[in-house]
C-alpha cells in the first residue's frame, strides 16, 4: 500500500540534483534554482497529502476530538 | 509477516537516502518523513483491533467510558507528538522537536484534568 510514493519521492529527487547540476553546468543558475524549488513542492504536495491521511487515521483510531 | 516487508521497506528507504542526502538534503527529509508515514499507518490498522478489544472488555467490565476514551486520547496523543519530534530531529532541528513534545506534554496535561478533579473529588470526601 503506498510503497510507490517513496520510489516517487527517490526519483524526484535524483533527477532533481542531476538537473539542477546540468543547468548550473550550462550557466543558467536561476533555472537550476526554480528546478529545485519545483521538485520540492511536488514532493511536498505528495507528502502533505500523506501526512494528512494518517492525522485522519489517527483522529479516528484514538477518538480525538 | 508484515515486519519482514517494514524491515525490507526501511532498507531500501535507508539506502535511497543515503544516495539523495548529499545533493538535496530537503528531499531527503521528506522522504523518510513519507517512509515513517506509512509505517504508521501499516501499524496503525493493529492498532485499531486492539483498542477495539479494550473497548469491549471495559463494556463488558462496565468501566464508564470516559476513561477509557481519556487514555486513548493521551497515547494517541504522544504517539503523534513522538512522530513530529523524531521527524524534526532527524532534520536537525532538536529546537522544534522540543517545543512539540512541550506542546504535546501540555495538552496531554489538559487531557488528564477531569480525572485528576475527580481523584482529588474523592479523595476530600473520603476525609471527614
Amino acid at each position: 500500500m503506498g510503497l510507490d510514493i517513496l520510489f516517487k519521492i527517490a526519483g524526484v529527487g535524483i533527477l532533481v540534483s542531476v538537473f539542477h547540476t546540468a543547468l548550473k553546468q550550462a550557466g543558467k543558475e536561476d533555472m537550476a534554482h526554480l528546478c529545485t524549488l519545483a521538485g520540492f513542492t511536488i514532493v511536498l504536495l505528495w507528502v502533505v497529502q500523506l501526512l494528512g491521511k494518517l492525522f485522519n487515521t489517527v483522529q479516528d483510531v484514538f477518538k480525538l476530538f | 509477516m508484515e515486519i519482514i516487508q517494514i524491515i525490507g521497506i526501511g532498507f531500501i528507504v535507508t539506502l535511497l537516502i543515503l544516495i539523495i542526502k548529499q545533493q538535496r538534503p530537503e528531499i531527503a527529509v521528506q522522504l523518510s518523513l513519507a517512509l515513517a508515514t506509512i509505517i504508521f499507518l501499516m501499524v496503525l490498522g493493529k492498532i485499531n483491533v486492539v483498542l477495539n478489544l479494550f473497548r469491549d472488555m471495559a463494556a463488558k467490565a462496565n468501566i464508564s467510558a470516559m476513561y477509557l476514551n481519556t487514555i486513548l486520547k493521551i497515547i494517541g496523543i504522544a504517539y503523534v507528538t513522538e512522530f513530529g519530534a523524531q521527524v524534526c530531529r532527524d532534520a536537525g532541528e532538536g529546537a522544534v522537536a522540543g517545543k512539540i513534545e512541550f506542546a504535546g506534554k501540555v495538552l496531554v496535561m489538559v487531557m488528564a484534568i477531569p480525572i485528576i478533579a475527580l481523584v482529588l473529588d474523592t479523595i476530600v470526601r473520603l476525609i471527614p
